[in-house]
């Protein structure tokens, strides 16, 4: 096997002193494939993208991404690096145009003109956000703000987007739509870490599929293999007739 | 032409309190503090400029940005010493904004122990000139207070759209959790705002000491007036705020020619309560409660 | 898959569960001294008697004037403390009592103290058309109204001829000679401050202050719980300015005129919101400690370096550092460590 892109392992983490919420997750991430992490509610999915992330703390275990370690780095360093991270909230500025948005997604780059140029360079490739871009991401449709979030991402050229359930509350679709821009994303070598609720579409849009539950990694497979597995069809995915 | 007079007045005046406002929305928006310590800084200021004329007999608007820097740097000792606990958390709480009245005590008892409570005006000429234009009687004080008050305002709105801690302002103020997550240091935004807007009370100090009888125990007045303005515009709004400011001002310049002085400063406090019955949120306020 | 869970584990979980939650619960049956408020009341309505030692007067001044300062902390705390809501400005309520009840007594000469409980019932009414209008906000519009508030009737009773004005009013002197002239206010401040600790109690324990406490620590959640929070905070307002309305026309008398400057100062109103936070918001010595701590912290002040500017310097002082530090108070503190003595237990 190559050389570990992103390896998570053995991670204990929770909220403030509260209990452990992940205990004893791993993920390895392969590069340029899209992998959707799902599970109950609880098991730590959220938790898992926010501690890569870098906004919560690890209590114990590793995350390595291209060699480096990146326990104890604030978010912004860890975006430094190379992974970025769309919370469920979306990360909007309400009152600031669709460009002004895009300008702040590039705020860690010193460098005005290459801004400027990244900026051009995302509205060209996403006509809604290019018809909209002096308008206020407050006032745009669910579907439009997840285009913005996912967009913002690339003005910073991450090696990694983590997407925490961005179908939420998205029209089935406007849902599919926005797995066309992730399929974009990968096209240009962009590695995807989904979480998903609705673990059916995101397993059947996804190459890797990682069932989380009690706070571990309990498989980590192709996600084709996870789809069709018997035992996560009837716990995960309800039932055998639902895939 | 009297009419143009009263207007020409209320937006002067109007002016001047949108700066003495500004401060108070920008720092609200950043860290969700209600400042009711803002009004005895902006008398600080206005102390600042005062001795600056009486003693060295400098013009108060060229003490204006000094006074704006001394204040930027009391702003910044007054954050450390109360304040940086509660902002890092940037939730509002009752507590903090009774830290910031404790604060407003502490600012005019040092005043009032330094300079005592005799009412004082900084006299350049300019305060008691006015310019006739056919029947229109200007006074050149309050007429020079406005125009560089909505300049300052005019610059800070620049400010805020165009440079880089202007978008990292906006962006905590909007969604601070956001910011944080695309590499905005919150914390130091928080302190940079606090001074920022420390450092508009002392500008507005300056203004105010020429346009205004003051003395240490003022502030109480102006917390009041500024807070409903506060209100009436939306909190954390700068626009609501400058918007609340010039129309109540012009307003309440025709209720002091047409009814009386006194009537006039009750306007800010009737058009409060009239908005907390009908549109508590203000202006430009986001949700019908507070933020 | 998960493991199954066998009864042993169960239990075991079940006990180290129980055992948690134990740790977690506030000792609360800290048991109460009821004996001391009463105690303390017998006292000081002995008080008066060392006049016929020699002239006390100045002890009889402070004693009235904690009691009065005890009872309006403790009114404030009905809203501060039990509701949560922060009210800048209830020294306006200080200013109707005193006004009502003085104005009355300059023109028809009836005693204020008599008049009291009827001040009272018009500083709640007013309390209660004002919390119509101000609880509709809550946090810091709420406070900016209360500071709204007490401007606009500075303003008004600086104006209002019928009253006098800035000048205000004098009022009829008692005739009774100056070993006993502090008697009758003495002792209705120390009727006042008692009905006013007392009634505070009453509501902390009844269904009443369950709602008012439930609305303080979440108010949409006390809404969907069916409490209907507009008719509770409403009257909590209107109850935390009848017993300070009731102080103000004792006072007014008192002081033998009436005045603006009188009551509608902003020391007041933070002397009030001090009380509760030194002695500790929500409790019901708490005030009380706050008032007797602050009143004593004044006199030395006074005393050491003279009245002056350095008074509020102090006050701010004493009201930041008590938020740093001591946000819950003295009883409030105690309490939460389980070191509450008995004395101080009077919730």
């Amino acid at each position: 096997m190559s050389k570990p892109f992103l390896s998570v392992t053995d991670i204990v983490a929770g909220y403030g002193n509260g209990p452990a919420i992940l205990d004893g997750a791993r993920l390895e991430v392969e590069p340029g494939k899209v992998h959707c992490i799902i599970g109950p509610n609880g098991a730590g999915k959220s938790t898992l993208l926010k501690v890569i992330a870098g906004v919560l703390p690890i209590r114990k275990g590793e995350v390595i991404f291209k060699g480096e370690r990146l326990n104890g780095l604030r978010p912004d360093q860890v975006l430094r690096r190379g992974i970025a991270f769309v919370p469920q909230e979306r990360a909007l500025f309400p009152k600031m145009t669709v460009r002004e948005n895009l300008r702040m997604g590039g705020y860690i780059l010193r460098d005005e003109k290459e801004l400027q140029r990244r900026i051009d360079e995302i509205l060209e490739r996403f006509p809604i956000l290019r018809e909209r871009a002096e308008q206020h991401a407050g006032t745009m449709s669910g579907g439009q703000q997840q285009t913005l979030s996912m967009a913002r991402t690339m003005i910073l050229k991450p090696d990694v987007v983590m997407l925490d359930e961005p179908s939420l509350g998205l029209a089935p679709k406007v849902v599919r739509e926005m797995f066309d821009i992730m399929r974009m994303m990968t096209e240009r070598g962009v590695t995807i870490l989904l979480v998903e609720q609705n673990a059916i579409m995101g397993l059947k849009n996804a190459d890797v599929g990682v069932v989380l539950d009690l706070g571990r990694t309990l498989f980590e497979k192709p996600a084709a293999e996870v789809l069709t597995d018997p035992r996560i069809q009837e716990l995960y995915l309800g039932g055998r007739k639902a895939a | 032409m009297e009419i143009i007079q009263i207007i020409v007045l209320g937006l002067g005046l109007g002016g001047v309190f949108a700066l003495m406002g500004a401060g108070l929305s920008l720092v609200f928006g950043v860290m969700r503090i209600v400042n009711l310590a803002h009004p005895s800084l902006i008398i600080a200021g206005a102390f600042v400029a005062y001795w600056g004329f009486r003693m060295w007999g400098i013009d108060p608007l060229v003490m204006l940005p000094i006074a704006a820097v001394i204040l930027a740097a009391i702003g910044v000792v007054l954050y450390k010493l109360f304040f940086e606990r509660e902002a890092k958390s940037a939730k509002y709480s009752e507590m903090t904004v009774l830290l910031t009245f404790a604060v407003a005590m502490i600012v005019e008892g040092a005043l009032g122990a330094m300079f005592s409570n005799t009412q004082r005006v900084t006299s350049p000429s300019y305060a008691t000139d006015a310019f006739f234009i056919g029947d229109v009687f200007i006074p050149k004080g309050q007429l020079y207070a406005g125009i560089v008050s909505l300049a300052i305002i005019g610059g800070l709105a620049l400010f805020l759209k165009y440079s880089r801690l202007g978008y990292a302002i906006r962006a905590t103020t909007q969604n601070r959790e956001a910011a944080a997550l695309l590499g905005v240091n919150v914390n130091l935004v928080g302190i940079q705002s606090f001074a920022i807007g420390i450092a508009l009370a002392g500008a507005a100090g300056a203004l105010v000491s020429f346009v205004f009888s003051f003395f240490p125990a003022k502030h109480w007045e102006w917390i009041a007036v500024l807070m409903s303005l506060v209100v009436l515009g939306g909190m954390g709004s700068i626009l609501g705020t400058v918007v609340a400011a010039l129309g109540l001002s012009v307003i309440a310049a025709f209720v002091g020619a047409w009814i009386g002085s006194t009537w006039s400063t009750m306007t800010f406090f009737l058009a409060l309560f009239l908005v907390l019955l009908f549109r508590p949120q203000g202006l430009f306020g986001e949700k019908p409660e507070l933020v | 898959m998960p493991a199954g869970l066998d009864t042993e584990t169960t239990s075991g979980v079940l006990e180290a569960r129980r055992a948690y939650n134990a740790t977690l619960v506030r000792k609360a049956d800290q048991t109460r001294a009821t004996w001391f408020p009463f105690a303390v009341l017998a006292v000081l309505i002995a008080l008066p008697a060392l006049q016929f030692a020699g002239n006390y007067n100045y002890v009889l001044h402070l004693v009235l004037l904690t009691a009065s300062y005890v009872a309006m902390a403790s009114s404030w705390n009905i809203l501060g403390g039990f509701t949560g809501y922060i009210s800048l400005g209830h020294n306006v309520f200080f200013a109707i009592g005193g006004y009502f009840a003085g104005m009355i007594m300059a023109r028809y000469g009836v005693s204020a103290i008599l008049l009291a409980p009827l001040a009272g019932l018009v500083a709640a009414g007013f309390g209660w058309v004002i919390g119509l209008i101000t609880l509709r906000v809550r946090g810091p519009s709420f406070i900016i109204s209360s500071i709204a508030l007490v401007m606009i009737a500075r303003l008004l009773f600086d104006n209002w001829q019928f009253v006098g004005a800035a000048n205000g009013v004098t009022l009829p002197v008692t005739e009774l000679s100056a070993q006993w002239s502090k008697l009758p206010y003495y002792y209705a401040m120390l009727a006042i401050a008692a009905v006013t600790v007392w009634a505070s109690y009453r509501i902390k324990h009844s269904k009443f202050g369950l709602g008012l406490r439930a609305i303080s620590k979440d108010e949409i959640k006390a809404e969907s719980a069916g409490i209907d929070t507009r008719f509770y905070k409403v009257t909590a307002f209107a109850l935390s300015a009848f017993f300070v309305g009731m102080v103000g026309a004792v006072w007014g008398e008192y002081l033998t005129y009436i005045r603006p400057s009188i009551f509608l100062v902003i020391l007041i109103a933070a002397y009030m919101v001090l009380m509760c936070i030194l002695g500790g918001k929500g409790t019901i010595a708490g005030p009380v400690i706050g008032a007797i701590l602050l009143m004593a912290f004044n006199e030395i002040f006074v005393a050491t370096m003279g009245a002056s500017e350095l008074n509020i310097l102090g006050t701010g002082l004493i009201m930041a550092l008590a938020l740093m530090f001591f946000p819950l108070g003295i009883v409030g503190t105690l309490a939460q460590k389980g070191r509450l003595p008995r004395v101080l237990n009077w919730d």
